[in-house]
C-alpha cells in the first residue's frame, strides 16, 4: 500500500506479460508509441557523462535492510545489484547475481556468479550472502525480518553456494530476493562503519557512493570493477531531492536536471509541450484503492461493504482522478496479469439501485457517516473529493482526516485502529501470495481490523506458496480473488500510469512494471 | 564602541535570550509531542509489526516521559551536541551547517532589494506628499504587500526561467563553491521575498519621513537655508533611522521564516526545507535544531539593532 512503499515486483512466473496487450487493455497506446524503449535507442551506448534526477523524496535510508520507504528504491537500486532479478516487462523473476533452485519443497539453492566484488574490492560469495541473510533476519534494526521468515537457517555450502533450510515452503522467495533482501551489502563495511552504514553504503552495483546531503543532493559515481559490461554505461548520477513533483518537473524544464520521474498526470500536458523533453510512460501494478476496518461498523456487514463497491463509479474516477491515464480496477491484479480472473470483474458494475437496496437491507436506507483516513498532497485530496461525491449519492457521507502517508496510514494499520476506512494505494508485492497474505491473513499488517475473514481464505493463503506449478496456483489466486471481492472486502478504484520526463539528451529508458526507474541501460546521447 | 550603556544593553539581552531559548524550544518539542503521528512507526518501515514499532521506540529512547526527553535534548544542545536526524541518522549540526547560508543569502539578498529600492521610493514619495509620485509609490507599495511571495515566485520562475531562461528555476549553490553562481540561483528567490519588503519599507519610511518633514526643526532647517536635497538625505534619513531599524530587524526576522513558502517552490534546500521535512516526519532533533539556531540568530538581530538603537539615538538606554 501507500506511495512510500517497500515492495512490488510482481511474479509473472512463467508468462510474458507482452507490452501492447496490456497497452490494448488500458487504451494508453498512444501514450506508449512516444515511450517505446527502441525510440531512445541508438546503437552502442556511449559510455560516461552525468545524469541529473530529479529525486521525489529523501531516502529512508541506503541501507536496504534498515530502510523502509518505498521510494528508496530508485537510489538503491544504483548502488546494488539483487540476487534475484526480474524482467522489465513482466517482472518475472530472473537470475541476477545468482541462481536459484529449490531440490525440494523446504530447500533453497543459491548459486552465486564468480567474480562479483564490492566497492570496497570484498568478493560477493557465499560468505557474504549468508552474512546479509543472516543479517536482515536477526539484526535489531532490520526492517525485512518479515520478508525472510520463511527460512529457518543459511548454511554455507562451497565457496559460491548458500543452502537455505526453510520453515515452510515459500516459492516467493525468489520474487522477496529481487527486492531489499536480495541487496547484497559488504560484510567488511558493515562491520566497519556500525549504525554509520545507513548513510555508507557499500554494494555491488554499477555505481558506487560518493556523497548523501539530506534533503539535497545524493551522488553516485561509476564503479569500474563492476562485473558486468552490458549495462552501467552512465559515468554518475546526481540525484537532486526535491519533493514537490511539479517544482522537480520545473527543473526539468528548464535544463537544470534531465530526468523527472513519478509525475502525476495532471502535469502531462508540461511535458508534451516541451520540445526537449519525451514523456514516458508505462503501466504499473500501483493499486488505488479503498481498505476497509472489518472490525468496525458497520464494515463489519457484507452488504454495506458491497453496497460501497457497487456505488463506486470506477470509470468516471479515472476519468477525473487520473485524467484518464489508468486501468479501472476490479480486482486487486490489473487484467494483464497471469493470475487475473475475468468472471470477477465482472462482480461489481457501478449500480446505484443494487447499492441502495443493499443498503436498505443491512438497515441503512437513511445512510451513515464513515470517516476516512486521507492524504495531504494534492492528488490524494482530489481523489478524495471524487469518492465522497459518488458514495454521497447513496447517502454515505465521507468525513477526511488528513495527515502525511507515514502518519495516517500508521494510524490507521496500526494500534491506534484510527478511521473507518483509508484511502489510499497498493503498490503490489513480488508475488500475489503475499499480497494477499499481507492484506487478508488475521494478523497481517494491512488487515487494519485483524480479522479472519474465513478459515477457507486462510487455507487458501497457505495453499499459494506450496506449489511452484503455474497453473495450479493460478487456480488457487482465482479462488482467494473471488472470496476477497464477493465479501467486498477491499473497494480497488484504479491502477496507475508510470509518468517520467526525460530530456531528449538520454538514452535507453525502458519503464518496469513498477513505475520506478532503473538506470543500468541509460546513456548520455553525443 | 562599547559604552557602558551598550554593555548593558548586550548584557540584559543575552539574559533574557536564555528564557526564551528554553521556551520556545520547549513549546515547539511540546507541540510536536501533540501533533498526531510517530516517527517509530515511519522507522520501522512498511509491513511492520507493534512490536517492532515498540522495539524502535525503545530503540531510539522514544517512549521516555516528555521532559526527560526534552531535557536530554536541552542537555546535548548547551554543549553544542544538536544530536543526529532519526530519520536519516544525519548529523543534525551538519543539516544546518549545509542549510542555514543558503537561506541566509536569499534573505540577505532580498533585505538588500527590499532596503536599496524602498529607501529611495520613500524618500521619494516623502518629497512631495499627496502628488502623482507618491501616489504611484504608494500605489505600488500596497500590491507589494498584497501580492504574496509565492504567487510572486510562481511569476518569476515562470518568466524568467522557464520562458526566457536567465535564471536558474530551483536549486542552489553554495556561495563558497561558486559565488557567481550561487548569486545567480539566489536572485529569483530573492526577488519574490523581496516584492513585500519593499514596500513595507517605502511606505514605512514615507510616513515617518513625512511627519519629520512636517515638524518644527525642518522648518529651522529651511530658514537656514539648507537645501531640500540634504535636509531629506542628511537630516531626515538620520531622524527616522529609529524607525527604519525597527522596520529592517521585523522584516529580516520576517524573511527567515517567509523563506520556508519560496524555498518550497525553488527547491531551495534551506532552513525552511529542513523544518518542513523534519516536521512532517516528527523528527524532532532535526526541528529541535532549527528552532534552536533561528532562535539564536534572531535574538542576535535584536541584540544588533538594539546597539544601534543607542549609536542613532543617544537618548535610548
Amino acid at each position: 500500500m501507500t506511495d512510500r512503499q517497500d515492495d512490488a515486483t510482481l511474479n509473472l512466473e512463467g508468462r510474458t506479460l507482452n507490452r501492447r496487450e496490456w497497452l490494448a487493455v488500458t487504451g494508453a497506446g498512444i501514450v506508449m508509441a512516444a515511450a517505446t524503449p527502441g525510440v531512445f535507442a541508438q546503437g552502442t551506448p556511449k559510455r560516461g557523462g552525468v545524469l541529473r534526477v530529479s529525486g521525489s523524496a529523501n531516502p529512508s535510508s541506503l541501507d536496504p535492510a534498515t530502510g523502509g520507504a518505498g521510494t528508496d528504491h530508485t537510489y538503491l537500486w544504483t548502488m546494488y545489484d539483487t540476487l534475484v532479478e526480474w524482467d522489465y516487462d513482466t517482472l518475472k523473476p530472473k537470475p541476477g547475481m545468482a541462481e536459484w533452485s529449490y531440490p525440494d519443497a523446504k530447500t533453497m539453492l543459491i548459486n552465486i556468479k564468480p567474480g562479483i566484488t564490492f566497492h570496497d574490492d570484498t568478493p560477493c560469495d557465499a560468505q557474504a550472502v549468508k552474512f546479509n541473510l543472516d543479517r536482515g533476519r536477526q539484526d535489531q534494526r532490520s526492517n525485512i525480518k518479515a520478508d525472510l521468515s520463511s527460512i529457518a537457517s543459511v548454511d554455507v555450502t562451497g565457496p559460491l553456494q548458500v543452502k537455505l533450510t526453510l520453515l515452510r515452503p515459500d516459492t516467493a522467495l525468489p520474487a522477496i530476493l529481487s527486492d531489499r533482501a536480495g541487496m547484497m551489502y559488504s560484510p567488511k563495511a558493515v562491520r566497519e562503519f556500525g549504525n554509520d552504514h545507513d548513510r555508507k553504503p557499500v554494494g555491488a552495483g554499477p555505481w558506487k557512493f560518493v556523497s548523501w546531503a539530506d534533503n539535497q543532493k545524493i551522488v553516485v559515481t561509476h564503479y569500474d570493477k563492476y562485473w558486468r559490461t552490458d549495462r552501467g554505461y552512465l559515468g554518475g548520477i546526481e540525484f537532486s531531492i526535491i519533493p514537490e513533483l511539479a517544482t522537480g518537473l520545473r527543473s526539468v524544464v528548464a535544463g537544470q536536471n534531465d530526468m523527472a520521474y513519478a509525475m502525476p498526470p495532471r502535469l502531462k500536458p508540461i511535458i508534451e509541450k516541451s520540445k526537449d523533453l519525451n514523456l514516458v510512460t508505462g503501466p504499473t501494478l500501483y493499486c488505488l484503492q479503498i481498505y476497509f476496518n472489518l472490525a468496525k461498523k458497520p464494515l463489519d456487514n457484507v452488504k454495506v461493504r458491497q453496497a460501497i463497491n457497487y456505488a463506486l463509479d470506477r470509470e468516471a474516477f479515472v476519468k477525473l482522478a487520473l485524467s484518464g491515464m489508468g486501468e479501472v480496477a476490479t480486482m486487486q491484479l490489473p487484467k494483464s496479469h497471469w493470475a487475473y480472473d475475468p468472471s470477477v470483474a465482472t462482480l461489481y458494475p457501478h449500480d446505484l439501485n443494487k447499492a441502495r437496496a443493499l443498503l436498505d437491507e443491512a438497515g441503512f436506507k437513511s445512510g451513515f457517516e464513515l470517516v476516512v483516513g486521507g492524504y495531504t498532497d494534492q492528488d490524494s485530496v482530489r481523489r478524495g473529493e471524487i469518492i465522497m461525491e459518488q458514495l454521497a449519492k447513496v447517502g454515505i457521507k465521507l468525513k477526511f482526516i488528513n495527515g502525511t502517508v507515514p502518519e495516517i496510514s500508521g494510524q490507521f494499520f496500526g494500534n491506534e485502529k484510527k478511521f473507518d476506512v483509508l484511502l489510499s494505494a497498493w503498490t503490489g508485492r513480488p508475488d500475489p501470495a503475499m499480497t494477499y497474505g499481507l492484506m487478508y491473513a488475521k494478523d497481517a499488517y494491512f488487515n487494519a481490523g485483524r480479522v479472519e475473514v474465513s478459515p477457507e481464505l486462510s487455507t487458501l493463503l497457505q495453499e499459494s506458496r506450496a506449489s511452484e506449478n503455474m497453473e495450479t496456483r493460478k487456480q488457487v489466486f482465482a479462488k482467494i480473488q473471488r472470496i476477497i471481492m464477493e465479501q467486498g472486502l477491499v473497494a480497488p478504484l484504479a491502477f496507475t500510469l508510470e509518468f517520467n520526463a526525460i530530456s531528449k539528451k538520454v538514452q535507453g529508458y525502458k519503464p518496469n512494471l513498477l513505475g520506478k526507474p532503473k538506470y543500468e541501460f541509460l546513456s548520455m546521447a553525443g | 564602541m562599547l559604552t557602558a550603556a551598550r554593555r548593558a544593553v548586550i548584557r540584559r539581552r543575552l539574559l533574557q535570550a536564555v528564557p526564551v531559548l528554553v521556551l520556545a524550544t520547549l513549546v515547539v518539542f511540546g507541540l510536536l509531542k501533540l501533533m498526531p503521528g510517530d516517527i517509530a512507526i515511519t522507522l520501522a518501515g512498511e509491513n511492520a509489526t507493534d512490536e517492532r514499532i515498540n522495539e524502535i521506540r525503545e530503540m531510539y529512547g522514544l517512549n521516555r516521559p516528555f521532559l526527560v526527553q526534552y531535557g536530554s535534548w536541552l542537555g546535548h544542545a548547551i554543549t553544542g551536541d544538536l544530536s543526529k536526524s532519526l530519520a536519516s541518522g544525519e548529523a543534525v549540526a551538519t543539516s544546518i551547517a549545509r542549510s542555514f547560508p543558503n537561506t541566509l543569502l536569499i534573505v540577505l539578498l532580498a533585505m538588500g532589494v527590499a532596503m536599496g529600492v524602498g529607501i529611495p521610493l520613500g524618500i521619494l514619495a516623502a518629497s512631495k506628499p499627496d502628488s502623482l509620485l507618491d501616489r504611484v509609490v504608494t500605489s505600488i507599495a500596497s500590491l507589494g504587500i498584497a501580492v504574496p511571495s509565492f504567487w510572486l515566485a510562481m511569476i518569476l520562475v515562470a518568466w524568467f526561467a522557464l520562458e526566457w531562461g536567465w535564471f536558474p528555476a530551483t536549486g542552489s549553490v553554495a556561495l563558497g563553491q561558486d559565488p557567481v553562481k550561487a548569486l545567480h540561483h539566489a536572485v529569483l528567490p530573492a526577488l519574490a521575498l523581496a516584492g513585500g519588503g519593499l514596500a513595507e519599507v517605502s511606505r514605512q519610511l514615507r510616513s515617518s519621513m513625512v511627519e519629520y518633514l512636517s515638524s518644527s526643526p525642518v522648518r529651522t532647517l529651511h530658514a537656514k537655508g539648507l537645501s531640500p536635497m540634504s535636509i531629506l538625505w542628511k537630516h531626515g534619513l538620520k531622524n527616522v533611522g529609529v524607525n527604519l531599524i525597527t522596520v529592517a530587524t521585523l522584516l529580516f526576522n520576517r524573511m527567515l521564516a517567509a523563506t520556508v513558502v519560496v524555498e518550497a517552490v525553488f527547491a531551495i534546500p534551506g532552513m525552511g526545507n529542513l523544518i518542513v521535512n523534519g516536521a512532517l516526519h516528527r523528527d524532532l532533533p532535526v526541528v529541535q535544531g532549527v528552532v534552536f539556531v533561528m532562535v539564536l540568530v534572531v535574538i542576535t538581530v535584536n541584540l544588533v539593532a538594539d546597539v544601534l538603537y543607542t549609536v542613532l539615538d543617544p537618548r535610548i538606554s
